[in-house]
């Protein structure tokens, strides 16, 4: 296994009143490729932020960071805008497709960024809708399409350079509870594809899409285990039927 | 006062603070356009009719009488005395009602402000006259022996003031006035310039620097009408060997102060009045952008139970604050500048400027601010009231027209295949998607470029004007003078360009912020994805240039109309393609600079807050 | 009750008005017998001795404090972090005895609830991923990871309130 995010000492500091708001302090975290990694706590425990620190939408106030075994913590803006449109995708609660744009203009927009040549972007884009069910509603502009259907164009956007990362904030967190179930598939169904997922989230389901559970806290990881192993299937099953006997 | 009046009058106050500097551009606008307003109302209403304004005021003559000794005749005194009578009797004629002279006319050298200049001398009583009493424009009338009253474009273009000493053949007078008359043209379009002085002052004269002697009378007739044919029925009565009469009807002299300075009269009143609508109209504009970013405050407001009429009042009350602040402040201004314009006004149109402000301009100039604003309030905050709340609230998702996706599509497509760099296929394929948007921002800029386009006609024409004014030096020693006074014209017409200009830039710059504003968030998300700052700010500022395109094609036959529509005695503009061409270059450099400014900011600023800017 | 007794000894009835406040509403269902009931089965089995005190106005009364051995059998209660029927209760009433006792940290608690619950979860959503047929199956598996997942929410609530109360 590849490690794909090393950070050590990461921290993110907000002048506050008086004391600086510690968002993101001192964290330490290593990443593999292929885990899916699922990051809980309280509102305000600055999972968001860590997140963005990792996405490079905003810039440690110190530590350290490596994105595949690439120091990235003092690149510039231009040169993370380069990584990120390559390695890593994100995902938003609010979907943040671009109005202007159709889904599948939204979705090709990053191919088209590293230079696919417009037909090879829009066929992988016109791919990944089918892929996620949204192919029909490609040529709808994002006001026309469901939560759901956003999320999904959404995720299609993520996925279109086939990123080392992908980064989502709440995937769920303006989705119904059918919407969310369609998106939890797509999710178990990129860990199952091994893609690297780091999944920022307070929905339990979502949550335990991952293999891997980080609590935070303050700013801090204060819990770092794994979620996969433990029951057998059949103890599983057991168990569940012990407990509705 | 009722706690709901309460409630709304803070809402608006916060709205204003919320948003300072809106607030602040668009009282700018405002005060630029009710300050213009002002000052044009003023200006056209000094150039209305000025010739039968300035007869009106000194009761002018219908009929005037020269009567001149002829060149190389040597009449003796019983001829003159005779010539006298004769046109002393013209007072009696039928038809006449008032009459005043006959007055002495001499020709003499005058040192004025050190400068020795040629005088035409007119000797009037100390007493006002019934008939064609010269108005004062300052000072007093003639009181004393060894004083003067100067004619007003004589006092001002060789800076003479009441108390200052000119002399007039050799004699030192104190000047006590500077005055205006309807058959003396301003000096300097009608040298030599013209004195009052009083018989008594005459008498001291040296007489062998006076030259020239002729009588005349001003007469007012019971039917105006019938002057041409009381002229020629009496102008036969007195000419003889010795002496030549001239007689003219009021027409003739209203007819020829149309012609003197025709161009600088049209030239005033047009910018006047373009300045005025193109700011009216660059308000407007602006009330109008602001209103539509406030769609969904309507909506919060409406959600927590503020009624629809209490939304119109919050917003009418935001913006009657504006408009009657604008009001003032326009109007004050506009009585301060406006003496500034005075002089050549009067040199212009020949008579007395008008008062800068009167109550009805104050009420027509707090009426326009009142409109513009409650134009771009009423409509808006209805449609955000009728709105249901739910649709206002959700009105930040901009919903663009359904029924465009197709054919937006394929233009975009379009844009895809010419192989331009991706962020500028993106800026496009942005503003095809939001053509009302592209429209609205354009609207601005097309006024812009109009009145740049109006703004360069005058100025052709003003050259046109001088060239012709230096092919007439018939009287060298004026044409200093003359140059000067055009210059100042100039002056006007340029302070008038560049502030058409200026206004120019604000529309630029609004629509710039606005737009970097809107934009905000789409150019987060494209960071989010991997566009670099310098990206994002090239497909803003694509997408804004679009606008400036459209704006360029549509505001240089817009400034050509207006000025042809309304300037058409001038002729029409006349501008090379050369300068079109110049000027479509130029709006676009500057605007690009201009979008990109606020883009960069935004391009410097961090991602994560813009994308939780909802 | 091990818990509050390890905190300080007290006697049959302080201990049931403790108890009654931890447990709050709950605590008014609690029949005065069963804590002395309670009281002597744990003496039987060692985990609490009790102390006759003589009182001069008032009968003698027995303080009860915990042994070293119902220390430790309370350790091992708080670490286990098996998932009864009953959860709320019982898990409220291990977060009061943690906070109560120092033996262990609330929060620590709640994160290694969270964790077993997030497994068991996990393993049921992936049940559910891997056979999509068996309708009857699918709703037994949903009822489980809906109540796994309020279980979880649960553990917000009380990660708040736990965390409200380190602040007091």
């Amino acid at each position: 296994m590849t490690t794909v995010i090393q950070a050590s000492g990461l921290s993110r500091h907000y002048p506050g009143d008086g004391s600086p708001v510690r968002a993101v302090d001192d964290v330490r975290l290593v990443i593999e490729r292929g885990e899916a990694v699922s990051v809980m706590g309280p509102s305000g425990c600055g999972r968001s932020t860590l997140l963005h620190l990792l996405g490079g939408l905003e810039r440690p106030s110190a530590g350290e960071l490596t994105l595949d075994g690439r120091r990235v913590d003092g690149l510039s803006e231009a040169a993370w805008a380069r990584l990120r449109r390559r390695s890593v995708g994100f995902v938003f609660q609010a979907f943040h497709l671009i109005d202007e744009l159709s889904a599948v203009e939204n979705v090709e927009l990053p191919a088209l960024l590293v230079g696919t040549p417009p037909q090879a972007a829009r066929r992988r884009a016109m791919e990944l809708l089918e892929r996620l069910d949204v192919a029909d509603r490609a040529a709808h502009l994002p006001a026309r399409l469901s939560g759901g259907q956003s999320q999904r164009v959404a995720l299609a956007r993520a996925l279109v350079n086939e990123p080392l990362l992908v980064l989502t904030d709440e995937p769920t967190g303006n989705l119904d509870s059918h919407a969310t179930g369609e998106l939890l598939k797509i999710l178990a169904g990129l860990r199952e594809a091994h893609q690297t997922l780091l999944l920022v989230t307070h929905d339990p389901r979502v949550a335990a899409i991952a293999d891997r559970l980080l609590s935070m806290r303050d700013g801090a990881i204060v819990d770092d285990t794994r979620l996969d192993g433990g029951l057998s299937r059949q103890a599983a099953l057991a168990q569940i039927a012990g407990w509705d006997a | 006062m009722p706690p709901a009046v309460r409630l709304i009058t803070r809402l608006a106050w916060r709205n204003v603070r919320h948003r300072p500097w809106q607030a602040a551009l668009l009282l700018f606008a405002l005060c630029l356009s009710t300050s213009t307003l002002t000052l044009a109302l003023a200006v056209n209403e000094s150039g209305t009719a000025p010739w039968d304004r300035l007869h009106e005021a000194t009761n002018g003559f219908h009929v005037d009488a020269f009567v001149t000794p002829r060149r190389d005749a040597a009449p003796t005194d019983e001829d003159v005395a005779r010539a006298r009578q004769q046109l002393a009797d013209l007072r009696n004629a039928p038809g006449v009602v008032a009459a005043s002279g006959p007055w002495r006319l001499l020709y003499a050298t005058g040192e004025v402000a050190g400068k020795p200049t040629e005088l035409r001398v007119q000797v009037r009583d100390a007493s006002p006259a019934a008939v064609g009493q010269p108005l004062l424009t300052s000072g007093s009338w003639l009181d004393a022996e060894d004083t003067v009253v100067l004619e007003d474009g004589l006092a001002s273009t060789l800076h003479v003031k009441p108390g200052d000493t000119v002399a007039i053949a050799g004699r030192s007078l104190t000047v006590r006035g500077t005055a205006m008359t309807v058959n003396v043209f301003p000096y300097p379009i009608d040298p030599p310039g013209t004195v009052w002085i009083t018989t008594s002052t005459a008498q001291r004269l040296d007489p062998a620097a006076v030259a020239g002697e002729t009588e005349f009378v001003e007469l007012r007739l019971s039917s105006p009408q019938d002057a041409e044919t009381f002229v020629a029925a009496h102008s036969g009565s007195i000419t003889d060997d010795q002496f030549r009469a001239d007689m003219h009807a009021w027409q003739m002299y209203r007819n020829a102060s149309n012609g003197k300075l025709e161009f600088v009269s049209i030239a005033l009143g047009f910018t006047g009045t373009m300045l005025a609508g193109l700011t009216i109209a660059t308000a407007a504009v602006l009330v109008a952008g602001r209103m539509a970013a406030q769609i969904r405050q309507v909506g919060t407001l409406k959600a927590v139970g503020v009624t629809p009429g209490q939304l119109t009042w919050i917003q009418l009350i935001e913006y009657l604050a504006l408009a009657a602040t604008a009001a003032i402040v326009g109007l004050t201004a506009g009585a301060l500048i406006f003496p500034l314009l005075a002089r050549p006004l009067r040199v212009a149109y020949g008579a007395p400027e008008a008062a800068p402000i009167t109550l009805n301009r104050a009420a027509i100039v707090a009426g326009v601010a009142v409109f513009v604003v409650v134009l771009g309030t009423v409509r808006p905050a209805l449609r955000g009231a009728r709105h249901s709340t739910l649709r206002s609230l959700v009105a930040n998702v901009h919903q663009p027209p359904a029924r465009r996706d197709y054919r937006a599509s394929r233009l975009a497509r379009l844009t895809g295949s010419l192989r331009l760099p991706l962020p500028a296929v993106l800026g496009i394929r942005a503003a095809l998607r939001r053509p009302g948007r592209t429209v609205a921002n354009a609207a601005g800029l097309t006024l812009g470029i109009a009145m740049v386009i109006i703004g360069l006609a005058l100025n052709g024409k003003t050259a046109d004007f001088r060239l012709t004014a230096a092919q007439e030096e018939a009287y060298p020693g004026e044409a200093a003078e003359l140059t000067g006074l055009l210059d100042q014209f100039r002056m006007i017409l340029f302070a008038g360009a560049a502030l058409l200009l200026a206004l120019a830039a604000v529309n630029a710059a609004v629509a710039a912020i606005f737009a970097a504003h809107e934009s905000a968030r789409n150019q987060a998300i494209l960071r989010a994805l991997g566009a670099t700052p310098r990206q994002t700010v090239i497909a803003f500022a694509v997408a804004q240039l679009s606008a400036c395109l459209l704006a360029c094609a549509l505001g240089i036959p817009l400034g050509l109309a207006l000025f042809n529509s309304v300037a058409g005695d001038l002729g029409s503009a006349q501008l090379s393609a050369r300068t079109y061409a110049a000027v479509a270059a130029v709006a676009l450099l500057l605007y690009a600079v201009a979008v990109a400014a606020p883009a960069r900011l935004l391009a410097k600023r961090p991602v994560t807050p813009l994308l939780a800017y909802e | 009750m091990l818990a509050l007794l390890a905190k300080e000894p007290a006697h049959g009835y302080e201990l049931r008005h403790r108890l009654a406040r931890a447990l709050g509403p709950l605590g008014e269902v609690l029949n005065p017998g069963q804590v002395y009931v309670t009281l002597s089965r744990m003496e039987r089995a060692g985990l609490v001795r009790g102390d006759q005190v003589e009182q001069s106005a008032a009968p003698d009364k027995k303080v009860y404090e915990a042994t070293p051995a119902g220390r430790d059998h309370l350790a091992a209660w708080l670490a286990d972090s098996s998932w009864p029927k009953v959860a709320p209760a019982e898990f409220h009433l291990k977060l009061v005895a943690a906070a109560a006792t120092g033996l262990a940290d609330p929060s620590a608690l709640i994160d290694l609830q969270r964790r077993e619950l997030l497994r068991r979860l996990r393993k049921v959503q992936r049940l559910v991923e891997e056979d999509p047929g068996d309708l009857d199956g699918m709703l037994l598996l949903e009822g489980t990871a809906l109540r796994l997942q309020a279980d979880v929410r649960w553990l917000e609530a009380c990660e708040r309130r736990w965390r409200a109360g380190d602040k007091q």
